[in-house]
């Protein structure tokens, strides 16, 4: 068996790996060497989390749409997928990504729908644009039940009929029509989702108790340059007044990627590094960057530069995950392999998810003291971590891996990069250009010739 | 710029500011939105209603340039103008 081993960025690319490589020692693995303070300077990616919207609002217009600023991860290349199998014509070209939709059918691919959770994003779109939609009930993460219950919900009350059957969601709709909407829960894609419907559906739409994440700032920016009418994005309150016709193309740049810069950060504290960031928009990781400096960080922020280095040891914290602007749900397990070195008991408590502490048993393989109890993660520190052989869950369980083996003693061996790769543009390139010993391992067989 | 001194207290952020003049920053701000396609008037309300600087594009430094004024100030002035047109406009200390 053959083996590629990479340091840096010029090979990487996810979208080379074979989708079912797998089977004994043909997965990619990720070899971390602990104990170097990272130092230097890291380029932060667009958003995962917007730009993944932006390409399922791309499908509400004919004409040609650029997004740059595009991170080149497996999400992407899985949403390219989706896009192309619905009639798109896609192209990446470095962080540039053209998208044109002009002729289009309402059956999703199944594949890489089974993947990603993101695609059932395109179920706005398409009932907006097409008036039908087929799609398999979207997959993703492990991290516990995601019900699309809000999305279909809010797509009916805007007049579609939906039907779930044998694992497929089938919507229709003669025409959309603006209606009130009152989420039980802030969820980010049924806000998304509704946005995009009601966008080219008649009369307005309002969404209450919607979520208030900048990626949903971003998507009514999209439309919004596309020509749709949407104001309150950021708020809990949001106006959608329906054109009832076509959008037009749009040029947009992306915003940084806030948990990508967030990892980065916590990476720099537990090597006891020193690094910049940038760009950076902090407002969205406030909550982070507080807790990184209650536990011992300093760090410094001028424009969209973000500057974190450690001084003495960590300190524990108690941490709570909720809806943003909240300490964001995605940032609880790196910050918990972090806590494991911290000097004292922290605690951290997962509200979002029902099942986010898959990570736990890896951890404690590298000999981490954390108890779980339902909802609640304890954490004793100072943990002595050494370096195991690992397996990531999911996308974010991954990169709290990662952390864990910049802080362990000796060799961690990271398997499961499908997930971190999902998510992370090349993660393992930045953290070696800033000193890290981090190798990632591919066995030829699982290369895409 | 933010600043975080290694003490034993939680960490305080805090953006030194100088003196500025708000109605130059929401004219500056005004054309960059305008500038890359944007409804301005649009975009300036989301940020004043969220504090999300999403809403302000990057573009001729219009993001770093909003974040100067705190948004209450920005409320005033806006405020006071439409109250009393003939007012000067004030140099708020953000």
């Amino acid at each position: 068996m053959g083996w590629r081993v990479t340091l840096g960025s010029s090979t990487f690319s996810p979208f080379r790996i074979k989708r079912h490589a797998g089977g004994n020692g043909t997965l990619p693995t990720l070899t971390v060497e602990g104990g170097t303070p990272l130092k230097g300077e890291v380029r932060v990616s667009g958003a995962k989390n917007a730009v993944l919207k932006l390409m399922a609002a791309s499908l509400l217009t004919k004409e040609p749409c650029v997004v740059r600023n595009v991170p080149r991860i497996g999400d992407v290349f899985n949403m390219i997928e989706v896009l192309e199998g619905l009639g798109a014509r896609c192209s990446l070209d470095g962080d540039v990504l053209y998208i044109e939709a002009r002729d289009l059918h309402p059956e999703a691919p199944l594949e890489p729908v089974r993947e990603m959770r993101a695609s059932v994003q395109v179920m706005g779109p398409l009932l907006g644009r097409l008036g039908e939609v087929k799609i398999a009930q979207p997959g993703g993460c492990a991290i516990g039940a995601r019900p699309v219950d809000l999305h279909l919900a809010g797509l009916r009350a805007l007049g579609a009929t939906i039907e779930e059957r044998h694992g497929f969601i089938h919507g229709r709709a003669a025409k959309l029509v603006g209606s009130e909407i009152h989420f039980d829960l802030p969820s980010v894609g049924a806000t998304e989702n509704i946005m995009m419907a009601a966008a080219v559906a008649e009369g307005e739409t309002v969404i209450r108790n919607a979520a208030r994440e900048p990626e949903i700032i971003e998507v009514q920016n999209f439309i919004n340059c596309m020509g749709g009418r949407i104001r309150g994005a950021g708020t809990d309150t949001i106006r959608i007044v329906g054109v009832g016709g076509p959008l037009r193309g749009v040029d947009y740049t992306v915003i940084p990627d806030r948990i990508e810069a967030g990892t980065l950060a916590v990476c720099a504290a537990v090597s006891g590094g020193d690094l910049t960031l940038r760009p950076v928009i902090v407002e969205h990781m406030e909550l982070v960057v507080a807790k990184l400096a209650e536990a011992g960080a300093a760090i410094e922020v001028r424009d969209e530069t973000m500057r974190i280095w450690r001084k003495g040891k960590l300190k524990p914290l108690q941490i709570r995950s909720q809806p943003y602007p909240g300490f964001p749900t995605d940032m609880q397990p790196q910050i918990l392999a972090m806590l494991t070195t911290a000097e004292g008991t922290s605690i951290v408590t997962e509200t979002v998810y029902s099942s986010r502490f898959k990570h736990v048993d890896e951890l404690r393989r590298m000999g981490a003291d954390i108890t779980v109890d339902g909802r609640v993660a304890v954490v004793r520190g100072p943990c002595e971590l050494t370096g195991a052989r690992v397996e990531a869950s999911d996308l974010r369980a991954a990169a709290a891996l990662v952390v864990a083996g910049l802080a362990a003693e000796g060799e961690t061996v990271i398997e499961g990069l499908q997930h971190l790769d999902r998510g992370y543009e090349d993660l393992a390139g930045k953290l070696a250009s800033v000193g890290a010993r981090i190798v990632r391992r591919v066995p030829s067989e699982a290369i895409v010739p | 710029m933010v600043t975080t001194p290694h003490s034993d207290e939680t960490r305080q952020f805090r953006y030194d500011r100088e003196t500025v003049d708000v109605r130059r920053v929401l004219l500056h701000v005004f054309r960059a939105l305008e500038e890359k396609g944007y409804d301005p008037v649009s975009q300036l309300v989301g940020y004043l209603l969220s504090g999300d600087p999403t809403y302000i594009t990057s573009h001729a430094g219009a993001r770093t340039l909003i974040r100067t004024v705190d948004r209450d100030l920005i409320l005033e002035e806006i405020i006071r103008a439409y109250v009393d047109p003939q007012a000067p406009a004030s140099a708020g200390e953000a």
